[in-house]
C-alpha cells in the first residue's frame, strides 16, 4: 500500500490528497487549524479570466471534483468586474464542510488541529513528520502544502503586524514549512521595491454592517464599484499587494466590493475611519482579517525550489503544491498544482515516470513559466495567476486563453491526458 | 507524557521576556531576534517578536541595563542551623517578589548589601510563606559564607529566576502519575517545593532521602505531611541507588517520572540505576550549573548537549540526560 501524507489542508493540500487518493494511495492529510481550505476560507473568486481555462483543463484531465464542488456552491456566476470577466464566486461561509465531505468520500483520513513542527529525515529521504505533540507520522511520500502565509513574526517584520486573519496563528501555532525543516533553502518572493513578502490583496467586510441598500445591490449583482473620494486614493499601496491582477489603477480610485458571503473588498487594508466616510459604509466593520483597517497577512516567504513535476529539489520523496510550489496566487492555481503533486507522489512510490504537464496546456505552461521567471531577479518581484497580470497577458498572446469547453477538452485530448487523474495507478 | 521539552526558554511568557538576549539579537527562541530573515520558532503560545514590538523601545537605557531583574533589600527574620555549616534562612521580601517565586524551579541570587555584585550566588527557594522566603544555605566558600557571617540582618535578593529544575515542564504537567523522587544533602531544599507541586497534582510520590554533606534529613516531616512515602537511607551511594534500581525493576512500582534533587554526581547515579534496570524514563533534575548573572549574558552557565548545541542553562530548558 502506498502511503501519502499531505501537510496542510488549504486548497492545494485538498487537491493533492484527492488526486493521490484517486490514483489509489492511502492518504492522510494534516491541518493545523480546525478548518480546511486555508486562505480559501476567505477568497472565493474563481473562473475569472484565464482561471476558467485552467479549471476546464483540470476537469478534462479528471481532476474536476473540487471545481464541481465550487460550482455547486457558487453565489454568483458569469460576473464581470474591472479587469475581470466571467467570474464565479463561491460562498466562503459554506464551502469548507462541502470539501471535507468530498475528501472523506474518497476515504482520505483528515486530521484537524494537527500541526507539523518538525520532520525526520534520513539522507535525501523524509521518513516521517513530527506533530507538535511529539507524535510521529510516517509515510512513503510527503506533500508540502503548508502555504506561505504568516506566521505572526513575518507579518510583523514584512507587513503591518498580525491583523488576525483566518489562519489564526495565536490559536493554532505558527505555519511550519516541511521543506525548510528538511533544510532545503527556500525562495523568498519580493515586493516591487525588493523587500521580502507581499501583503494579501483583499479584506472582507461584514455584510450586515453595510447599508441596506448597498447590501441589496451587492447580493443581486454580485459586484458593486464605489468611487473612492480623491483625498483617500491610494496609489502607493499597489506595489505591495500579493495580487498583481488587482494592482491596476482602477483599483486605486475605486473600491470594488464582491459578494462571496462576506463583502470582499479588493484592497489589502483600508483604515476604518476613512472607509466609514464612504456612503453605504458608515457602519462598516471587518470580518477578515479582523483588523483589516490596519493590515493583512504577508505571504510568499518561503517557496520550495522544485521542478515542473513539483518534486522538491534535493529530496527524493517530497512534493509541493500551491503557494509552496511557486509565487502563484489563487485557489485555481492551488488546485491544479495540488492535483499534479498528488499524482506524482503516487508515481514516486511505484517507480513510474513523473507527470509533467505539457506547455500546450495553459496549466502546464503556467507552472513552467512561473518557474522560469522565478529564476530571474525581476521575476521574483511578480506574482503569477491565470486571472491577470503577466501570465494572463501571456495566455492571451499565446492563444492558451479559451472559454470554449469543447475546445479545451480537445486540447487536453491531443496531449493524451484526458482523465489522467481518474486513473488508479496502484 | 509528552517527552519533548518544547518550552525551550524558561522565561517565555514571563515579564522577563523578551530579555537582553533578544535585545542583543541572540534570543534562543525567535529566529527573527537572532537575525534570521523568517519565522522559525517552536511556539511558546506567544510571539516574542511581537512582545518585543510592544516593549518600551528604550529598554537598555532603563533599569541600568534592560529587562532584567533588580536587587531588593530583604530582612532576615529567621536563621536556624540545620546541619554542618548549613542554615535555614527566612527572609522577608516584597509581595511581588514572593508571588513571583511561587513556581517550580524558582531561585534567587543573594549577597550582602555592602558587597559588590559579583558576590551574589544562586539559591533555590524551598518555601514561600506569605512574604517570607525559606531558603537553605550551606557555607562552602567565600560567597555563601558572607551571607551567613556576622549575624547579618539584611540581604540583597535578586529574582525571580526560574530555571532551577531541568525538566520543569514535566513536573508541572504530570497528574495522577507515579513519581520517584531521590534527594540527598542540599538537594532536599529544592526537593520540597517539587514534591509539593507533584502532590498537589494528585501524583503518588515516593521519596528516597539521604543526609549527604549536610549530615541531616530535614524535609522528611514536611514530605510525610504532603502524603509522600519516604525512605531514609544513610548514603545514596552505599544503599540508595540499589534501592532505586530495585524499585525500577519491579513492574508494579515503575514510576512515570524520576526526579533527582541533588548534585550532578547524584543525577549520574540515578541514570546508572535506570540503565541497570534497563529503563529509559523521563527524568527531571535540579540544575547545578555555575551561574553568575542569571540573565543569559555572562556565559558562565553554558553546557554542551549531545547534539552539540551550547545552551545557557540559566534560561534554557533541556533534558539533563542530553547534557554531555
Ligand atoms: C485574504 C485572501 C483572499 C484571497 N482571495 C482569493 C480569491 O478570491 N480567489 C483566489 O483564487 N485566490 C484568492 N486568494 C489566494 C488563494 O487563497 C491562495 O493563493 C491559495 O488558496 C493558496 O492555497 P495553498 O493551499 O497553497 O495555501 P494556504 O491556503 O495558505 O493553505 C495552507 C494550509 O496549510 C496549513 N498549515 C501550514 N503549516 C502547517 C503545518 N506545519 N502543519 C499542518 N498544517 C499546516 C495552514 O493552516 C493552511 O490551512 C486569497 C488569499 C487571501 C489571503
Ligand atoms: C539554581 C541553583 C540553586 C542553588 N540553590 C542552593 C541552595 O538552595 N543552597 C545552597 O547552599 N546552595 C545552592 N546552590 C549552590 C550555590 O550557588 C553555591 O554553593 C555557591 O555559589 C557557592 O559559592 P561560594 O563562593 O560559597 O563557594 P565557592 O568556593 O566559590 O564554590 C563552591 C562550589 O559551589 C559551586 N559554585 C560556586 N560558584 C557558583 C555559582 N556562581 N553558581 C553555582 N554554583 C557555584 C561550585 O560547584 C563550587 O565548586 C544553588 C546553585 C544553583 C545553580
Ligand atoms: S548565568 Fe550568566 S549566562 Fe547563564
Amino acid at each position: 500500500m502506498v502511503k501519502v501524507v499531505v501537510a496542510g489542508g488549504g486548497w492545494s493540500g485538498c487537491a493533492a490528497a484527492l488526486s493521490a487518493a484517486k490514483a489509489g494511495a492511502q492518504v492522510m492529510m494534516l491541518e493545523r487549524t480546525d478548518m480546511l481550505l486555508g486562505t480559501g476560507l476567505v477568497g472565493g473568486i474563481y473562473r475569472n479570466n484565464g482561471r476558467f481555462t485552467a479549471a476546464e483543463e483540470a476537469i478534462a484531465m479528471g481532476g474536476g471534483d473540487l471545481f464541481v464542488a465550487m460550482d455547486a456552491n457558487a453565489r454568483h456566476r458569469g460576473v464581470n468586474f474591472p479587469g475581470h470577466n466571467h467570474a464565479s464566486f463561491y460562498d466562503v461561509s459554506t464551502m469548507e464542510p462541502l470539501v471535507k465531505k468530498v475528501l472523506q468520500h474518497y476515504g482520505i483520513t483528515i486530521r484537524m488541529k494537527t500541526r507539523i513542527a518538525d520532520i525526520v529525515k534520513y539522507g535525501r529521504k523524509i521518513q516521517a513528520l513530527v506533530v507538535d505533540s511529539g507524535e510521529v507520522v510516517d509515510g512513503d511520500v510527503f506533500i508540502d502544502a503548508t502555504g506561505t502565509s504568516g506566521p505572526m513574526g513575518n507579518c510583523l517584520k514584512y507587513g503591518n503586524g498580525c491583523a488576525m486573519c483566518i489562519l489564526r496563528c495565536p490559536s493554532f501555532g505558527p505555519r511550519v514549512s516541511i521543506t525548510a525543516k528538511a533544510q532545503v533553502k527556500e525562495i523568498m518572493g519580493q515586493k516591487a521595491d525588493g523587500s521580502y513578502g507581499a501583503m494579501s490583496g483583499s479584506c472582507k467586510l461584514n455584510k450586515d454592517s453595510l447599508s441596506g441598500d448597498l447590501r441589496q445591490r451587492l447580493e443581486t449583482e454580485g459586484v458593486v464599484v464605489l468611487s473612492v473620494p480623491s483625498n483617500l486614493a491610494r496609489n502607493s499601496t499597489l506595489g505591495k499587494k500579493a495580487c498583481s491582477q488587482y494592482a491596476i489603477a482602477e483599483y486605486a480610485t475605486n473600491l470594488v466590493l464582491i459578494d462571496t458571503g462576506h463583502a470582499k473588498l479588493m484592497t489589502s487594508y483600508f483604515p476604518l475611519e476613512d472607509l466609514r466616510t464612504i456612503p453605504g459604509l458608515e457602519n462598516a466593520r471587518y470580518e477578515d482579517p479582523y483588523s483589516g483597517g490596519v493590515g493583512n497577512s504577508v505571504r510568499y516567504l518561503g517557496m520550495a525550489p522544485c521542478d515542473n513535476t513539483l518534486k522538491v529539489e534535493s529530496l527524493e520523496n517530497l512534493f509541493c503544491a500551491g503557494e509552496k510550489a511557486a509565487i502563484i496566487v489563487g485557489h485555481t492555481e492551488a488546485v491544479i498544482t495540488g492535483l499534479l503533486a498528488g499524482n506524482n507522489a503516487v508515481r514516486h512510490c511505484l517507480d513510474m515516470k513523473y507527470l509533467e504537464l505539457p506547455r500546450a496546456l495553459a496549466t502546464g505552461d503556467f507552472i513552467a513559466f512561473a518557474h522560469d521567471q522565478m529564476a530571474t531577479k525581476d521575476g521574483l518581484r511578480l506574482r503569477y495567476t491565470f486571472s491577470g497580470s503577466v501570465y494572463f497577458e501571456r495566455m492571451k498572446a499565446t492563444l492558451l486563453y479559451s472559454t470554449d469547453r469543447a475546445e479545451i477538452g480537445e486540447r487536453v485530448a491531443r496531449t493524451g491526458l484526458t482523465d489522467v487523474y481518474n486513473r488508479c495507478l496502484v | 507524557m509528552n517527552r519533548r521539552l518544547t518550552a525551550s526558554c524558561i522565561d517565555i511568557n514571563t515579564p522577563y521576556c523578551p530579555c537582553l538576549l533578544a535585545e542583543t539579537n541572540h534570543c534562543v527562541f525567535c529566529s527573527h531576534l537572532r537575525g534570521q530573515p523568517v519565522c522559525d520558532c517552536n511556539w511558546g503560545g506567544v510571539c516574542i517578536l511581537y512582545e518585543k514590538q510592544w516593549q518600551p523601545k528604550n529598554v537598555m537605557a532603563k533599569n541600568g541595563g534592560g529587562p532584567s531583574r533588580t536587587d531588593e533589600l530583604g530582612r532576615i527574620v529567621r536563621r536556624e542551623p540545620l546541619g554542618k555549616d548549613t542554615y535555614l534562612l527566612e527572609v522577608a521580601v516584597t509581595e511581588e517578589l514572593a508571588r513571583g517565586l511561587e513556581k517550580t524551579g524558582a531561585f534567587v541570587f543573594l549577597r550582602r548589601p555592602e558587597d559588590p555584585q559579583f558576590f551574589h550566588f544562586p539559591v533555590g527557594v524551598m518555601k514561600v510563606e506569605g512574604r517570607n522566603l525559606q531558603m537553605v544555605v550551606e557555607a562552602v566558600g567565600p560567597k555563601s559564607n558572607r551571607v551567613l557571617e556576622d549575624q547579618a540582618a539584611e540581604l540583597l535578593v535578586r529574582g525571580p529566576y526560574y530555571n532551577g529544575v531541568l525538566g520543569q515542564p514535566w513536573i508541572d504537567n504530570i497528574t495522577c502519575g507515579k513519581i520517584l523522587l531521590i534527594s540527598g544533602g542540599m538537594g532536599q531544599a529544592p526537593a520540597l517545593p517539587i514534591a509539593a507541586k507533584l502532590a498537589a497534582n494528585r501524583n503518588e510520590v515516593t521519596a528516597i532521602l539521604a543526609p549527604g554533606h549536610v549530615g541531616s534529613v530535614f524535609i522528611e516531616a514536611e514530605l510525610v505531611g504532603l502524603g509522600v512515602k519516604t525512605h531514609v537511607v544513610d548514603s545514596l551511594r552505599r544503599t540508595g541507588f540499589a534501592l532505586v534500581t530495585g524499585r525500577l525493576g519491579d513492574g508494579a512500582e515503575k514510576p512515570d517520572l524520576i526526579v533527582s534533587a541533588g548534585p550532578d554526581e547524584q543525577h549520574y547515579g540515578v541514570i546508572n540505576a535506570m540503565q541497570a534496570a534497563g529503563l529509559n524514563l523521563p527524568m527531571a533534575a535540579t540544575n547545578n550549573s555555575t551561574m553568575c548573572c542569571g540573565e543569559g549574558i555572562c556565559g558562565s552557565c553554558t553546557r554542551e548537549t549531545q547534539d552539540n548545541r551550547i545552551i545557557r542553562t540559566c534560561k534554557v530548558q533541556t533534558d539533563f540526560t542530553q547534557l554531555l
